[in-house]
């Protein structure tokens, strides 16, 4: 009769874990859906020690023991790089290929406006006393510096750009810091009670997931179970239970573009974060920067020719006007691209514009053919003007490109790895149901254990 | 390989974009005709593309400046026509008014025709080409001619461009050409000779302006000569700056205009690829047992 009741106390323990077992497979198809959710499994084993009965030795059912998580580690240490690079190069990917302004057949571009002022010049060279000629030529001139003011700008608001995106993912990076120290201090609470909060780790991974997009930030699991995080260089974002705080603030030196810093202990020191902040950072002071820079270049040595060969001419008489800059630029390179503009005493009276060699001279072009001949002549980079607009177009281009072919391959090894670990730890909405299929038949067996064996028990005290 | 739902949705959600992503891309090729769009799409080919455009430019406005100068010398050939012609009569009176055959109201009648010549070369030598006076040199602004055919401009010689870099001259030197500097002859003073020989009867006079007419006629035509070969060579740089023009742009279309036979082929492939791929999804989302269930 021992037995018997035995069986009862087994086929209970055996029922819950079937139970537990439709439970979890329930909460897995539930959370079939959920970011960051790590399928659950159901471990049941047989309980211990067998029932020993003479030399016969009689099992005593099965126990739900834990309730664990389908995690390949080996996967989710190569991830935080891959979503690292994947963010970084589609970030700067996306940031250059939203410049338009150096496209090569952009209407209004400075190539078009290079060559309808040297178009003009060439006109104005064959009868350069034609008033309406010599306004055409003051126009071009305006519209030349414009568009280097506009195509200027373009760059640099894509640079402004980036300064605004950085700031964003600074702040969502102190909250992601914040959330996973907060995380590290609710697990480590957990596992010393002695359970596995699985909810608490899927939280905590797609914390980190995300931070590691956002700044490349390695996580570190330590011997207690938290998760650290640390970005290039080894700056510590969060350490145990203990977030550090990034700071986008605006940099002088970098002409008031933002620099990313980190507050440890009331310390502040400089990063360079990977992820997307990186990949911003890279475009911004990379690809964007140079492009501004050679803008500014051509336009400081163009402006500086141009203004040499005139400032030698002479207007139309009786003024005879010389030395007149034609356009005022700075004095280094260093944003003459968005200062050029045409000297505004030439704008005011046309006729002021050199176009004579020697004084007294209205049909005379000679100078506005030297100023052509400009168009041809070597800059500071050993490039003419349409050389050196084509290097700085050719070169944005590259980079474009380059960023774009590697964003499309960390997106493919990202995939690949996501799907990977997808297959992990996945939920197959097939598998849950066969899964709560096979508990429902478990149960439902177990079910009739216990009504044979409470038949069996009937049957016996009716024989007492 | 265990294959989730999730693995499914990623898969069907990433092979969808991609597919759109190229539908969108070849759509926008056929539609726009260029496939240099963004200085990324070919780097290299935007560079050139950058040239290209600003050489076409340039040789299409060196076409347009030459085109105007030679019809400059074509104003400047006509003016010197006309009073070629009216040297040529001029010099007609000259011999037939140097015999004693003519008396003295004769030669006063032919005096004012040759004033009149007179009056009409300094009229034609004003000749004016928009605003500027075509044949005052460097001083196009006031009529180089005044009625006595004093000449009020200069030497100067307008250089155009009809090459990148390389120049013709495109006036006359109305000073050599009629005032006769550098040795030749004055033409308008010898008509004012002949013409005031003619009106006070004085046969040697105007038979003194018999050979410096002559002369006068030849330097006129040396002077369109001139006119007539830099116009030879300003139509020859129109054609020729138009031509390299027509293949500077055909250059650029070749680096920056699509196929356009390649194009739509890929945008047939991109539409099927997207069909097919919407297909699949909607067949691979039936297999589940939650349908059979």
């Amino acid at each position: 009769m021992a037995d018997l009741i035995q069986i009862l106390n087994n086929a209970a323990s055996s029922l819950a874990a079937a139970r537990g077992a439709a439970a979890t497979a329930s909460n897995n198809v539930q959370n079939a859906n959920t970011p960051g959710y790590s399928r659950q499994v159901a471990v049941i084993e047989a309980n211990l020690p067998a029932d020993q009965v003479g030399d016969v030795y009689l099992g005593q059912g099965a126990s739900l023991v834990q309730v664990t998580q389908a995690r390949d580690r080996f996967l989710e240490a190569q991830l935080p790089a891959a979503f690292a690079q994947s963010a970084g190069s589609s970030a700067a990917s996306s940031t250059l290929q939203a410049v338009s302004a150096l496209d090569p057949q952009a209407q209004g571009g400075i190539g078009d406006a290079l060559s309808g002022f040297y178009d003009a010049l060439r006109q104005l060279s064959q009868n350069p006393s034609d008033p309406s000629l010599r306004q055409a030529a003051v126009g071009s001139a305006q519209t030349l510096a414009l568009s280097f003011n506009s195509t200027a700008s373009a760059v640099e608001s894509a640079r402004t750009g980036a300064d605004a995106k950085i700031t964003a993912d600074v702040s969502q990076v102190n909250q992601l810091a914040s959330t996973v120290a907060s995380l590290n201090g609710q697990i480590r609470a957990a596992r010393a009670g002695g359970g596995q909060p699985n909810d608490l780790l899927d939280a905590r991974q797609s914390a980190l997931d995300q931070l590691a997009q956002l700044t490349g930030g390695a996580p570190v699991t330590t011997n207690q179970g938290d998760a650290s995080v640390f970005l290039a260089g080894g700056a510590p974002l969060v350490v145990g239970t203990t977030a550090n705080a990034l700071s986008a603030a605006a940099d002088p030196a970098n002409g008031g573009h933002v620099a990313v810093t980190l507050s440890v202990g009331g310390a502040t020191s400089a990063v360079s974060p990977g992820g997307e902040i990186g990949g911003l950072l890279s475009a911004r002071d990379g690809a964007l920067k140079t492009a501004g820079a050679g803008l500014d270049q051509l336009a400081f040595d163009l402006a500086g020719q141009l203004n040499a060969v005139h400032q030698a001419g002479f207007g139309l008489p009786p003024a005879n006007a010389t030395g007149n800059a034609l356009f005022s630029v700075g004095a280094t390179a260093a944003g003459a691209a968005t200062q050029i503009a045409v000297n505004p005493a030439l704008t005011a009276d046309p006729s002021l514009l050199a176009t004579a060699a020697a004084a007294n001279q209205s049909g005379s072009g000679a100078n506005v053919l030297s100023m052509v001949a400009t168009g041809t002549q070597p800059l500071s980079t050993g490039l003419d003007a349409s050389g050196a607009l084509a290097q700085v177009t050719s070169a944005f281009g590259s980079a474009a490109q380059g960023i774009a072919a590697a964003a499309e391959q960390d997106a493919s090894l990202t995939g690949q790895l996501t799907t990977m670990r997808e297959s992990t730890s996945g939920v197959s909405i097939d598998d849950e149901l066969i899964a709560m299929q096979k508990a429902q038949t478990a149960y439902q067996a177990i079910a009739k254990v216990i009504q044979t064996s409470s038949d069996m028990l009937d049957t016996l005290l009716q024989l007492t | 390989m265990r294959v989730t739902d999730a693995m499914l949705y990623d898969l069907v959600s990433r092979n969808g974009q991609a597919a759109k992503s190229r539908l969108d891309q070849a759509t926008a090729q056929e539609s726009s005709g260029s496939r240099v769009v963004h200085p990324g799409d070919d780097p290299g080919a935007a560079g050139l593309i950058v040239t290209g455009q600003m050489n076409a430019s340039t040789l299409d406005t060196i076409a347009t400046t030459a085109g105007r100068a030679a019809d400059e010398l074509q104003t400047t050939d006509g003016a010197l026509s006309a009073v070629a012609d009216g040297v040529s009569r001029a010099r007609q009176l000259a011999v037939q008014l140097s015999t004693s055959t003519y008396s003295a109201s004769d030669r006063a009648a032919a005096a004012s025709e040759v004033q009149g010549i007179l009056a009409s070369a300094v009229a034609s030598l004003n000749a004016k080409v928009g605003n500027r006076y075509v044949l005052g040199g460097f001083q196009d602004g006031a009529p180089p001619f005044d009625a006595a055919g004093n000449y009020a401009g200069d030497q100067g010689v307008r250089q155009v461009e009809i090459a990148p870099g390389v120049y013709q001259a495109a006036n006359v030197n109305a000073a050599v050409a009629v005032k006769g500097a550098n040795g030749g002859v004055d033409i308008l003073a010898t008509l004012s000779a002949l013409a005031t020989a003619l009106q006070s009867n004085d046969v040697s006079g105007v038979q003194a302006t018999i050979d410096q007419l002559a002369q006068g006629t030849s330097q006129l035509a040396t002077a369109r000569g001139q006119a007539g070969a830099a116009m030879s060579t300003l139509d020859a740089a129109v054609t020729a700056n138009q031509a390299a023009r027509d293949t500077a742009t055909k250059t650029v279309s070749g680096l920056a205009d699509v196929d356009a036979i390649a194009a739509a082929t890929n945008l047939a492939q991109a539409q099927y690829a997207l069909q097919a791929s919407l297909t699949a999804t909607a067949q691979s989302f039936n297999l589940t047992l939650v349908n059979k269930l």
